[in-house]
């Protein structure tokens, strides 16, 4: 589904990736885990489009994707959500989640104007749509008009995952989505994703430090290590590699 | 090639000027992240308070009239041809209690309006948006012109050069140059001034206390520095540098309002440069100097008002953040 | 707040006028300006026309620098393309021999486009640098743009320094040759441009703008393609200038290049401040008090000293520092502007008389 061939990436002298590839399957959620500093959270801005690799291609469905913009990638159906939370902290819940679907409607600047006419049937069906899918989903139909300024840091997250929902995204990525969170909100978090991937067969990749999670819900993992790929595998495989370990625990003298 | 050369002088002496305007913005802006929109008013202001200092005052019949005229000089001066060197000497010497006095008014008057600016509205504001600050910056424009007008109802004047002003004239190359006397040392006076002022930015802990404070405020805080005094700093070396390019401005082209807009150009200036780039800025100020010459030379005097902008969208287009500017990087 | 949501359907809901004093308000302000040619004298009439012109302009700005974040201190240069696009046009459809009643549904159009034409290039800076460098590009082409107008070499099309004379516009055959009349174009064109701007916020393309504004990586993520929306929203900005533009021309006699100076660029952006940035009814609001409050230091300086000269002087600088502590006073205590007071006012007219505040 999405793959990724030997990725280099370099800022000035520091090499943030190097030589990073992997192919997550179809409908499974593919875990990128390491310590703080290995290149997760670059390799997610090189799979979307904000880096450019020195080196490497990215792949959907046999389709190389790798000279394509931010905005062209997500018309391909690549959502994405942000490590810090990156929601437009001005509008509300809902506009937040309408925005994520912005490639699928065709309102342009004239039908627009006029309003009354295609594009509110459109915006009139949008509407019922994210309603039944996303909101009614995602158990936000109580903050749906609040801005997203109001919100407590758990529910943020929750309408950044419903923002990357509404674009029907063919593959999703998730970086660090319970970071911060507590016990109980992770558990959440975690149904979601799990419910995600197996209402919509969406390919998830998830970038995480909670252990616990990862562990539980990804069918495979891969990591990082100060940008090299030092490992990847089911859960368990990666968690018994002796360089893994070395990476986590520091190595034994 | 002797007209490029005396174009290119006159730029040269134009440039330093428009880098020692720059310094001011430059140093607002490295410490406290305003881009300060009315410095070309504050500079504006600096010149009629120098105009008042230096001019009006004195003439009045109750202040002493600050004229240097021991008998010597009166006679030197009748017997001194008009319009020779020895003239503008001996005139020179006889203002030059006035223009002391008045420099250093206006430096005091500029330092003060800097700091009630910094107080009473860049303070309140710390912490909050860049807009909101930039924007009070674009209302001082109007407040500080409606000031100026209200305060100095009269048309424009001239005020005595901080320089001796004798027309120079030397060989070059074979070529005849021609050059004011009081622009050639004005053009050194802006020089020194810059060149000083950055060395002690680099050096002083002052200096590193307002990089510091740029960075980071918070943590400047907290290591230690205090924040408020440091943005009142820059303001105020802002206003002083303004004040003595203002009283340059002033002399060489008369006191007027038109002193504001030239504000503007020099902020086109800075951000051509790289608005945290004290050495760009200056590369890009030489720059404009020189082009606009060029541009009074080959196209008319018209052209030289809008050599500046058209200069700055140019490199705004081809390297976003100005000459040398640095980047700002965006963490996702 | 509103307490309790009773609405049935999705439409019912998406609505922007949704309770009766919105409604009244709105419509409260189109029976008044329908009524005003009719009792109105002429002064008010001419103040009412300045007031509709800078809503449209205020518009304008209020899309590009209220709703996409791209600031602007340029946005003269519009207006005065607007302006000076109209009337040579209305020269060109003369010298074509096009009916003149029909005249001014070519001429206002083919402004706007002009405008939003220009508006596209003096954006392109815009796809590379934000906020000051932006101000400061802006500011530039404006400068530029004005010194064109008046250069020599132009003069024959612009007339430059001393301007150009206007066309008194005809619409089939009604010739709007009083200020009243005109009045009854420039509040049909205010209300209109209101109206379809807000429009946009409804649907996509208004969304994309915000998001820009907002998080510009994030609203890339979601596929806005900032390069068209930031330029769409440019020409957007730019066309209802030009129309601003458009409508000066028509209401003055002449229009002359140091109208579009630095001064009504920083008027727009005044307006904005104290009206609201990225509000519906902002620009109404703002316009109302910066035009406004001339007038009124005008009334309350004749009382107070009489008709003197040296009244007179004090008057035009006072009103520049007025204008200027308006923008500061603004900023530091009312950011959001008067749509923050209003929405105060109308939040304690939906509770009243349950609650207060």
């Amino acid at each position: 589904m999405l793959k990724v061939e030997d990725i280099q990436l370099s800022f000035g002298g520091v090499r943030a990736l190097q030589g990073v590839s992997f192919e997550a399957a179809h409908g499974e959620i593919t875990g990128i885990i390491g310590p703080n500093g290995a290149g997760k959270t670059s390799l997610f801005n090189v799979i979307s489009g904000f880096y450019k690799p020195d080196t490497g291609t990215v792949t959907v469905e046999g389709q190389d994707i790798s000279g394509l913009k931010p905005d062209a990638r997500a018309a391909l159906g690549i959502a994405r959500t942000f490590q810090n939370i990156a929601l437009f902290r001005g509008m509300t819940v809902l506009d937040n989640i309408k925005l994520g679907c912005h490639t699928r409607l065709n309102a342009n600047v004239w039908s627009a104007l006029g309003y009354f006419g295609s594009a509110q049937k459109e915006e009139l069906e949008l509407r019922r749509d994210l309603e039944e899918r996303v909101i009614d989903f995602l158990e936000i139909d109580h903050v749906r008009k609040a801005p997203i300024t109001a919100l407590p840091y758990g529910l943020q997250k929750r309408v950044e995952l419903g923002r990357a929902l509404a674009m029907k995204p063919k593959i999703l990525l998730l970086d660090e989505p319970v970071a911060g969170m507590n016990r109980e909100e992770t558990a959440d978090m975690a149904r979601f994703i799990l419910d995600v991937q197996e209402q919509f067969g969406t390919t998830i990749l998830l970038v995480e430090h909670d252990m616990h999670m990862v562990m539980d819900i990804c069918s495979r993992v891969v990591v990082l290590n100060f940008g090299q790929q030092i490992a990847q595998g089911t859960p368990q495989e990666v968690a018994q590699s002796k360089e893994v370990i070395d990476a986590y625990l520091g190595q034994a003298a | 090639m002797g007209q490029f050369l005396q174009f290119a002088i006159n730029g040269l002496m134009a440039g330093a000027i428009y880098a020692l305007i720059a310094l001011g913005i430059v140093a607002i802006y490295k410490a406290t992240r305003v881009v300060n929109f009315a410095h070309g008013y504050v500079i504006m202001i600096g010149a009629y308070l120098y105009y008042t200092f230096a001019v009006i005052l004195p003439s009045a019949p109750w202040f002493p009239d600050l004229l240097f005229q021991p008998d010597w000089l009166v006679e030197a001066k009748s017997k001194a041809q008009m319009f020779s060197p020895e003239a503008a000497w001996l005139a020179w010497l006889e203002k030059l209690p006035r223009i002391i006095f008045g420099l250093i008014c206006a430096i005091i008057g500029s330092s003060i309006l800097a700091r009630l600016i910094e107080r009473f509205l860049m303070r309140p504001l710390l912490g909050q948006s860049n807009f909101a600050m930039i924007m009070i910056t674009v209302g001082l424009i109007s407040v500080l012109s409606g000031a100026k007008s209200m305060i100095w109802t009269g048309d424009a004047a001239s005020v005595p050069h901080l320089a001796p002003n004798p027309a120079l004239r030397f060989e070059v190359f074979g070529s005849k140059i021609f050059i004011f006397g009081a622009n050639l040392v004005s053009m050194g006076l802006a020089l020194v001034i810059f060149a000083a002022i950055v060395i002690w930015l680099r050096r002083s802990t002052s200096g590193v206390a307002m990089r510091a404070a740029s960075e980071d405020q918070s943590t400047a805080y907290s290591m230690g520095i205090s924040v408020p005094r440091v943005f009142a700093n820059a303001w105020v070396l802002a206003a002083a540098t303004g004040a003595i390019a203002g009283a340059i401005l002033a002399a060489r082209d008369g006191v007027s309002p038109a002193l504001g807009l030239f504000g503007f150009s020099v902020l086109a200036i800075v951000l051509m440069g790289g608005l945290d780039s004290f050495v760009g800025v200056f590369i890009s100020a030489m720059a404009v100097g020189i082009l606009e010459a060029l541009a009074q030379w080959q196209l008319g005097g018209d052209w030289v008002e809008i050599t500046p902008y058209v200069a700055v969208l140019i490199v705004i287009l081809i390297r976003p953040h100005g000459l040398l500017g640095q980047k700002e990087i965006e963490r996702i | 707040m509103i307490n309790g949501n009773l609405k049935a359907t999705y439409a019912a809901d998406e609505k922007i006028v949704d309770n009766r004093y919105k409604f009244s308000f709105v419509w409260g302000l189109a029976v008044l300006a329908a009524l005003l040619p009719i009792f109105a004298n002429d002064y008010v009439i001419l103040v009412a026309c300045q007031v509709g012109i800078m809503v449209v302009a205020v518009v304008g700005l209020n899309v590009l620098t209220g709703y996409t974040g791209l600031m602007s201190l340029g946005h003269a240069a519009f207006v005065a393309i607007g302006a000076y696009g109209v009337t040579i046009l209305h020269h060109a459809a003369s010298a074509l021999s096009i009916p003149e009643g029909i005249q001014p549904f070519l001429t206002i159009p083919g402004a706007m486009a002009l405008a939003a034409v220009i508006g596209l290039i003096v954006g392109l800076p815009s796809l590379r640098v934000k906020g000051v460098y932006l101000a400061v590009a802006t500011l530039s082409a404006n400068f530029i743009i004005i010194f064109l107008i008046e250069l020599d070499a132009l003069a024959p099309w612009t007339g430059g320094k001393t301007g150009l004379t206007t066309v008194d516009p005809s619409i089939f055959g009604w010739v709007l040759d009083t200020q009243r009349e005109v009045f009854i174009l420039i509040a049909v064109m205010a209300f209109s441009t209101v109206l379809l701007v807000q429009n946009l916020f409804r649907t996509r393309v208004g969304r994309a703008f915000i998001a820009i504004r907002e998080r510009d990586y994030s609203a890339e993520i979601l596929g806005i393609s900032l390069l068209r929306y930031k330029l769409t929203s440019f020409a957007i900005s730019a066309a209802c200038c030009g129309l601003a533009g458009a409508l000066m021309a028509y209401f003055y006699a002449r229009v002359l290049p140091e109208q579009f100076e630095l001064l009504l660029s920083l008027q727009l952006v005044a307006a904005l401040i104290v009206g609201g940035m990225g509000r519906t009814m902002g620009p109404v609001f703002g316009v109302l008090v910066i035009v406004l409050s001339p007038e009124l230091l005008k009334v309350i300086l004749s009382a107070i000293a009489g008709d003197s000269i040296e009244a007179a002087q004090f008057r035009a600088p006072l009103q520049e520092i007025i204008f200027g502590l308006l923008i500061i006073g603004f900023i530091m205590f009312e950011p959001l502007g008067m749509t923050q007071i209003s929405d105060r006012v109308f939040r304690a007219l939906n509770r009243w008389p349950f609650a207060r505040g």
